[in-house]
């Protein structure tokens, strides 16, 4: 290892040549250095390896055990896989979790960018426009769902009086197997908007204003600029978003929790959801622990395929 | 229409077409940003409305019932939840504003042995979903040794379970703000701190007194980030939390939605507006470091 090792990060356009520092003496002061670092990460690492870490490696562990709280872990080898390809809720949490994430990572990664570009633009009431937009990501999920649950009162609620208003007929919206995983996203996508609208317009403060420029003297016009000059150089914030945004609506927890409970009919039962279940009213923290490494491989199997549509698409350029 | 705005948009003639293209633009990002921000509208005005508005549907409160914030602390102990809420909040923000930005300088800017690895782990634990590892987190915070009646060995107790560290510690100086410390130093100029070393200053010294102070965006950034996340966790003090004395307001408000047969939607929403509006406050306050600190971050393109 030398001083010069110049860390990778995936954050874009970090990697400057490396300079070399080697020609420093190495004395008493680099040890000086030496030890400081390390008394500084000290705190943090051990931190984040205890607590997240760790339990990593449990997860993993545990889930070839058979593991009910009040005895021991037992060896129990692949079993809870296998019982989790019986398990019909298993199933229809999975099921659940991805269509939900379909609905709502490429539609809210679309409306993000469309709202990124405008906002982008010089034009009145700029910020005010954009704290709009972000007030959603600053607010609690549980909040915002009991204000939810009320808007979607079948009843009472503000959500059926407005589709009254433009003579249209008022939807059960949560309280109906067919309307209610749909209905989950819409608030998924309102809420999950602003972080990602506020990824890509720093992504636009970085696009070179030269390059604009010299598109615009050559006679591009908007839409050109946009496709050639623009894209290419929103990738990073693509990858970052996209990879959030996915992370994200796997873990829907805390939305079902409060509106659906996984109802009506299971049609809400998410993975988070039935892990929960399954580790804390079921005591099954073996089996739940197999679900979560299940969901933790999924989680990368999504974002592989992500990243090789984009990765095929930008080679198309 | 600003004359800049005008200068900016393609060539000149089709004056009018232009304008009505403009008014139109306004149009649709006006109903869509209001369309943002209606649920908090309609909280709002839920909380100021009496039992029978709220029964059958009312657009607006005929009285403002204010009195609904106070009957709906005496239904549920909002006020202990904000309180909770609150210590949960600054306590985490303290130990990451301190530890996780220490970890950051360190990675940023002081000779490693390994630091590539140290990164690549940082890193990878970034990108753990912490719902995965909500299981084993719970079994590793139930045996820390000689808490909650524990031995050494972490046996027999509860160990941080339904306690103040277990609460705050484990979530606290995440990844994901060592990670953006880090790139926030990694922009500053190295030769600030050699000029302090040929001074005699100390490395602690440097990073407190010299560096910390050139990212203030930057903390303001993270440091508004964690409040946020604290104040906003849930499925955590869920599981970790059992007695009422502990709960935060996010935890409160869920276990007061979940009465079903009786609950009260203007207290509810009471409860809503004070769990939420701080935020909203706080993030209208500090708004104008949050593009510029991700900007810096090393995010943009």
């Amino acid at each position: 290892m030398t001083l010069s090792t110049e860390v990778q990060s995936p954050a874009p356009k970090a990697d400057k040549p490396p300079l070399s520092t080697k020609k420093r003496p190495a004395n008493g002061m680099i040890r000086a250095q030496r030890r400081a670092a390390w008394i500084l990460m000290g705190p943090a690492l051990l931190n984040i390896s205890l607590f997240l870490g760790l339990p990593l490696i449990l997860a993993f562990a545990l889930s070839f055990t058979d593991y009910g709280f009040f005895a021991a872990p037992k060896f129990i080898g692949i079993d809870n896989y296998l019982e989790l390809f019986a398990d019909s809720d298993f199933h229809v949490s999975v099921v659940n979790t991805i269509v939900y994430t379909l609905m709502v990572v490429p539609l809210a990664m679309a409306l993000a960018l469309i709202v990124a570009l405008a906002l982008n633009m010089p034009i009145r009431a700029r910020s005010t426009f954009r704290v709009m937009f972000y007030i959603p990501v600053v607010t609690a999920t549980v909040s915002v769902a009991t204000v939810w649950l009320w808007i979607l009162n079948p009843n009472v609620g503000l959500a059926n009086e407005i589709l009254g208003l433009f003579g249209m007929p008022p939807s059960r919206w949560l309280d109906s197997p067919d309307t209610s995983l749909p209905s989950l996203a819409m608030i998924g996508i309102w809420q999950g908007l602003g972080a990602k609208m506020v990824i890509y317009l720093a992504a636009l403060q970085g696009v070179n204003p030269v390059l604009v420029e010299a598109a615009r003297l050559d006679g591009a016009n908007k839409w050109q600029i946009f496709w050639n000059v623009t894209w290419p150089s929103l990738g990073p914030a693509h990858f970052f978003v996209f990879v959030t945004s996915i992370i994200g609506s796997f873990q829907v927890f805390d939305l079902v929790y409060v509106t659906t409970q996984g109802g009506p009919a299971n049609s809400t039962r998410v993975l988070v959801y039935d892990v929960y279940q399954n580790a804390f009213s079921g005591l099954h923290l073996g089996y739940a622990s197999a679900e979560s490494v299940f969901m933790f491989i999924l989680i990368a199997v999504f974002i592989a395929a992500g990243l090789r549509l984009q990765r095929s698409k930008s080679d198309d350029n | 229409m600003t004359t800049e705005v005008i200068r900016n948009t393609s060539t000149d003639g089709r004056s009018a077409g232009r304008i009505t293209r403009r008014v139109l633009f306004y149009l649709v990002l006006s109903i869509a940003a209001f369309a943002m921000v209606v649920p908090f509208l309609w909280m709002v005005l839920t909380s100021l409305k009496s039992p029978a508005e709220v029964n059958s549907f009312s657009w607006l409160p005929t009285e403002l019932h204010w009195e609904n914030y106070g009957d709906a602390m005496s239904a549920a102990p909002f006020l202990d939840y904000f309180r909770n809420s609150f210590i949960l909040a600054v306590g985490q923000t303290a130990l990451t504003l301190t530890f996780a930005t220490a970890a950051g300088y360190a990675l940023a800017k002081l000779p490693i042995r390994g630091k590539k690895y140290v990164m690549w782990y940082v890193i990878a634990l970034l990108m753990v979903p912490f719902q995965v590892v909500i299981v084993p987190l719970f079994l590793v915070v139930k045996q820390i040794p000689l808490f909650g009646g524990n031995d050494i060995f972490g046996q027999g107790g509860s160990g941080w379970l339904d306690s103040w560290w277990g609460l705050i510690i484990p979530l606290s100086m995440g990844p994901l703000f060592i990670f953006l410390s880090r790139q926030f130093f990694t922009t500053l100029p190295d030769e600030l701190a050699e000029a302090a070393r040929i001074d005699g200053v100390s490395e602690y010294g440097i990073f407190v007194r010299i560096m910390l102070p050139l990212v203030k965006p930057a903390l303001v950034t993270i440091g508004v980030f964690q409040i946020e996340a604290s104040w906003n966790s849930f499925i955590w003090p869920l599981i970790a939390t059992r007695s009422p004395d502990l709960r935060p307001l996010q935890l409160g408000l869920a276990i007061f939605s979940q009465d079903e047969l009786n609950v009260q939607w203007n207290y509810l929403m009471a409860g809503a507006t004070l769990a939420t509006v701080p935020m909203i406050v706080l993030f209208i306050l500090a708004q104008r470091y949050f593009v510029e600190g991700l900007a810096s971050s090393g995010l943009k393109g």
